[in-house]
């Protein structure tokens, strides 16, 4: 708890804003190009490093839409100006701030965690260089699938053709037996094609992680999300074979990157 | 294809990695109310309202799109306008995969 008489000079200071850690034990200041304008600085312990802020022990939270976005954005800025500079980041997720804590600093806390915990975030650093983290969404139009499964299906075809000559009844009823069989051949088409799509992207990925899948529009669903990790210089690679998958009829993927590894530094 | 980072799409799957990921420190030095490491609790809400508003732009595509189908009903386009109604159901269905 502050107490109620301390300046804001006094509570600044008290905290430190992380944005990632980097292979380099350099002492220097990247400027105000932090959060809010800070100024960006390392916490150096032997040849690697903590980028950070100085900013009072206090979380940043706003219900301002806006604001959050810029200071997601400024905290991406930091880390990807960080990665330009050093090569290799571990990113550290937004709104982490370190604090002082019985009497030890919060610049203390930064540097006593690196030298704790220095062999596995050496080691992180050593397997991450050189590669970067990719998004692979895999998108699919269900319309499209459908009219497609209708021709491939046997049983869907003849239920088709029952219908078109049935009276009215039986036909509703067969009707409902179609949507049901549409329904399973597309869940299991679902199935294959996350195998199929996994399988050819992790030929040309280091790493994979499989994210939940976001609810899209009707006629695109997001059926796969993946975070890839892989060497920049096979990015190529792994572009081809997402544009011969974005190139079959019903399917389109969404590629973005490169991004610094977000989703391979954790415990 | 080559990787893209500077749509609006990219935008929110860049902001999805900054929110949820990244190294994970000891929770005892960082930032907390009543022991729960306060990162980024409140600003979940903001980014659902944000995602909320996003697939709102989406639905007027879609709406469009629907408007577009029935129109297509009327011209008798029949079986393109069945797979459309099928895949009314495979939304519902879809939350049953995930």
């Amino acid at each position: 708890m502050q107490q109620e008489d301390e300046t804001e000079a006094q509570r600044e200071g008290q905290g430190r804003y992380l944005y990632c850690i980097a292979g380099s034990g350099e002492r220097v200041s990247l400027g105000a190009i932090g959060i809010d304008g800070h100024n960006v600085y390392t916490i150096p312990y032997r040849d690697i490093c903590a980028v950070v802020h100085e900013c009072p022990a206090e979380p940043y939270q706003s219900t301002d839409r806006e604001l959050v976005n810029c200071w997601l954005l400024a905290h991406q800025k930091v880390v990807d100006e960080a990665w330009q500079r050093w090569g290799t980041v571990l990113p550290v997720g937004f709104d982490t701030i370190v604090m002082d804590k019985d009497g030890v600093g919060a610049e203390d806390n930064v540097r006593n965690w690196l030298q704790k915990d220095y062999d596995n975030l050496k080691d992180k650093i050593e397997k991450l260089k050189g590669k970067a983290e990719y998004g692979v969404q895999i998108f699919w139009s269900p319309q499209v699938i459908a009219q497609n499964l209708t021709k491939t299906s046997p049983e869907i075809r003849q239920l088709e053709e029952a219908i078109k000559s049935q009276p009215r009844g039986i036909a509703y009823l067969n009707k409902q037996k179609l949507g049901g069989a549409l329904k399973k051949e597309l869940e299991s088409k679902a199935d294959w094609c996350f195998r199929d799509f996994y399988e050819r992207v992790r030929r040309h990925v280091d790493n994979i992680v499989v994210e939940k899948t976001k609810l899209g529009v009707q006629d695109a669903q997001m059926i796969m999300n993946l975070s890839c990790l892989l060497p920049k210089d096979k990015a190529a690679e792994l572009g081809e074979e997402l544009g011969k998958i974005n190139a079959i009829d019903g399917f389109s993927v969404r590629f973005t990157g490169p991004w610094p590894p977000y989703s391979f530094v954790g415990t | 294809m080559e990787p893209t980072r500077d749509t609006h799409y990219t935008l929110v799957d860049l902001l999805d990695r900054v929110l949820d990921k990244g190294v994970v420190l000891y929770a005892d030095i960082i930032v907390s109310v009543a022991g729960i490491p306060l990162v980024g609790v409140n600003l979940r809400v903001v980014l659902a309202g944000m995602e909320t508003m996003l697939s709102y732009g989406v639905m007027q595509e879609w709406d469009q799109k629907i408007r577009a189908v029935k129109e297509l009903q009327k011209a008798g386009l029949v079986a393109y306008a069945r797979a459309t109604n099928l895949s009314g159901e495979m939304t519902y269905a879809k939350s049953g995969w995930h």
